[in-house]
């Protein structure tokens, strides 16, 4: 497979040797064999070789499936062993859709979502299908001004949503976050998804015997898809938030210190009031926080759910925010602040205290 | 770059089942309605016109009434069974609906009623229409902004109105400025708002979670020539041209693993794996108070920093934020002026 002399230097193009293809195999009133499709369906007599037309044939078979063409084998008649092409007329055809100016406005909006090139020639293939089903012209004004993006996906896309869809367990070189060691990881596949700025994969990892959650941008190389569909079993519900640690445990409520004027957005995310603003002043006084009022300081409470993620936005403040409570996310801050303030320690000398 | 096959077969198939439905089209609405030339189009007519079934005679092609094509219009008159629109494709169809449900559950989305409904209605005839309840893919496309500044901000944007904004940039600045809204970005788990901000007199870019309120003037928007929506800009530009640029001084960072998620989230130069697991990030800062934050963040995994202006920079706000903690641990009244380097965040809408 693939020397790539298939394809003969003159004669059909592709794209109407497929068409040719496809209108033959709709309009078969049983199913053709290879044989009546080299020698009846336009553009394949151009095939210099058996091997040549084989290839050219399975490939072209492959092209309609991945394009939602049903191609199915039947057995060509009693007494031959030989198999039979038909295209199955009922699952050919798109449902009615009937979507209004302003839904395919939407729908539209929808396909420019993707990032990936293999994604975004998938669906402008899917706009041109929706075209045809004779949606009207699309209206925007319903989404003006939307432009929802995600990140690529990467390589790894395409062959995860293939085992997902069909059960099949994959294979990949995963670079270990803790460690950053590369190693083999046997997993059974269900859910891809994407969260801030992340794609990952959801599944069941095989020799750890558990699940558990993948970067696709940590895979390295080629993602290896198992050759049986239906291989495992997906359980009812996967909770992707709950695996990617976006709901561990209960909000929480650290009390800061924060100094006058500063920390805006971290302050915008405690206390609204009800009319939307966010008024110096608007900080109310918790409970706790009235008790241990730094002076100069304006004393807030904040909700969390993260320790580190929080850790991280607070330590980020520097001096302008101080955590107060509770007393692991102010030692995780501490923590934080005591590692980068060695930062310049193995520069020179010069740095140090001033 | 030649057309693939298959893009055109669909395309092909496509043209002979939406005509076969509606009649006569002018060969101006055909390219329009399926994104090519009228050109094209032409030549799409010319491949139908010599397919069919095998036999290939006469009677076993796809025929078109030649007089109405002098005309400049395509009236199929024979479709050789081709008559039904083509399904999507199970990844088609996954992207689609996976999209649409990012889309509905977006606070963009879910700020506006109507809006909210027509996402829900599209999603729903899709999901019929391809029964693919897509459960294979999952896409959340951003968290926790603030409804009523969404509402605000996304009423203003489809009315067409100004707003006005009370912002705090990455530099920790609080600042209040009129905008002309443009576009509602949503990417990388943040929703931005584009426009032109009037102080500034130039496009800028809004993170939504750093609005602090918002209100809509009784004041139209201007034309500003700023793309408009469903172009297909630079978005990353947009997000990022705040905090990097290519002319910017270079930065290296040499991160442990665990912080590989910094080199994936933020506009890295170059990233090299070393040899010990851990990497070597390049970046180019136009924003030192964007790159002293990651520093405090991230001090337990960063491993070594360069030039080291940039090391002692973060090294110095650490420890004036230590003496914070120790000074509250004392029960004092925090020395004035302990405060990392505010108003160092200049060129930042």
């Amino acid at each position: 497979m693939g020397s790539g002399d298939g394809t003969p230097a003159r004669g059909t193009p592709p794209a109407e040797r497929l068409l040719n293809l496809v209108i033959a195999l709709v309009n078969t009133s049983a199913a053709m064999t290879k044989q009546q499709v080299r020698s009846g369906v336009n553009g394949y007599g151009d095939a210099p070789s058996t091997e040549a037309f084989e290839r050219m044939f399975e490939r072209d078979k492959d092209t309609l499936r991945a394009l939602g063409i049903p191609i199915v084998t039947v057995d060509a008649g009693g007494h031959s062993d030989e198999v039979g092409y038909r295209i199955d007329n009922d699952a050919y055809a798109l449902g009615p859709v009937d979507l209004t100016p302003a839904e395919l406005g939407v729908v539209a909006l929808a396909a420019q979502l993707w990032s990936d090139k293999t994604l975004r020639t998938d669906m402008s293939r899917a706009m041109t299908k929706l075209r045809a089903a004779g949606a009207g012209e699309a209206a925007t004004d319903a989404v003006a001004g939307l432009a929802p993006r995600v990140r690529a996906a990467g390589d790894a896309y395409v062959p995860l949503l293939e085992a997902v869809s069909e059960r099949r367990d994959v294979s990949f070189r995963y670079r270990a976050a803790s460690t950053g060691q590369v190693l083999t990881r046997h997993v059974e596949p269900w859910r891809i998804a994407a969260r801030g700025s992340g794609w990952y994969l959801v599944g069941f990892d095989r020799a750890r015997g558990a699940a558990r959650v993948f970067r696709l941008s940590r895979i390295a190389g080629r993602v290896r898809v198992g050759a049986r569909s239906g291989a495992f079993d997906v359980p009812a519900e996967v909770d992707v938030d709950a695996m990617l640690g976006e709901r561990v445990g209960v909000t929480r409520r650290a009390v800061l210190a924060v100094v006058p004027e500063r920390a805006q957005a971290l302050r915008a995310r405690v206390l609204r009031r009800p009319d939307g603003a966010a008024d110096e002043g608007a900080q109310g006084e918790g409970a706790g926080g009235a008790r241990r009022a730094a002076r100069g300081r304006d004393v807030v409470e904040v909700e969390f759910r993260s320790l580190s993620a929080f850790a991280d936005e607070v330590a980020a403040y520097g001096a302008a925010v101080v955590v107060l409570e509770p007393a692991d996310l102010r030692a995780d801050v501490v923590r934080r602040l005591s590692a980068a303030a060695a930062l310049d320690a193995s520069v020179d000398g010069e740095g140090n205290r001033g | 770059m030649a057309e693939r096959a298959d893009d055109r077969l669909v395309r092909l198939l496509g043209l002979v089942a939406y005509l076969d439905d509606a009649g006569p089209v002018e060969v101006e609405e055909l390219a329009q309605r399926f994104g090519v030339s009228p050109r094209q189009v032409r030549e799409d007519v010319d491949a139908l016109w010599v397919s069919g079934t095998p036999g290939y005679m006469p009677d076993d092609l796809i025929d078109f009434d030649a007089f109405s094509l002098e005309d400049g219009v395509v009236a199929l008159t024979q479709a050789r069974g081709m008559t039904r629109p083509l399904r999507l494709g199970t990844r088609e169809a996954v992207a689609l609906v996976a999209a649409l449900r990012a889309m509905h559950a977006s606070p963009a989305v879910q700020a506006d009623r109507g809006r909210a409904a027509v996402v829900a209605s599209a999603l729903d005839k899709l999901t019929a229409a391809t029964g693919e309840a897509a459960s294979a893919v999952d896409v959340r496309l951003a968290g926790d902004d603030d409804p009523q500044v969404m509402a605000t901000v996304s009423g203003a944007l489809t009315r067409g109105r100004r707003l006005h904004l009370r912002y705090v940039n990455a530099a920790d600045v609080v600042s209040e400025r009129d905008v002309d809204p443009a576009r509602l970005v949503t990417q990388d788990g943040s929703t931005y708002l584009v426009g032109w901000c009037l102080r500034a007199g130039g496009r800028r870019t809004f993170r939504v979670d750093r609005i602090l309120a918002a209100r809509a003037l009784d004041v139209p928007v201007e034309d500003h020539g700023l793309p408009g929506p469903g172009s297909s800009d630079d978005l990353g530009a947009d997000v990022w041209g705040q905090v990097a640029s290519r002319s910017a001084p270079a930065a290296t960072l040499v991160l442990a693993s665990a912080a590989r998620w910094v080199a994936e989230e933020v506009p890295a130069e170059s990233v090299r794996d070393l040899p010990d697991g851990s990497i070597e990030v390049r970046l180019r800062v136009t924003n030192p108070a964007w790159l002293r934050r990651l520093l405090l963040a991230n001090g337990p995994d960063v491993v070594a920093v360069s030039p080291p202006e940039v090391a002692r920079d973060a090294a110095e706000a650490a420890r004036r934020a230590l003496d914070a903690y120790a000074l509250d641990d004392a029960a004092v009244e925090p020395a004035p002026g302990a405060d990392p380097g505010n108003g160092s965040g200049g060129g930042l809408a």
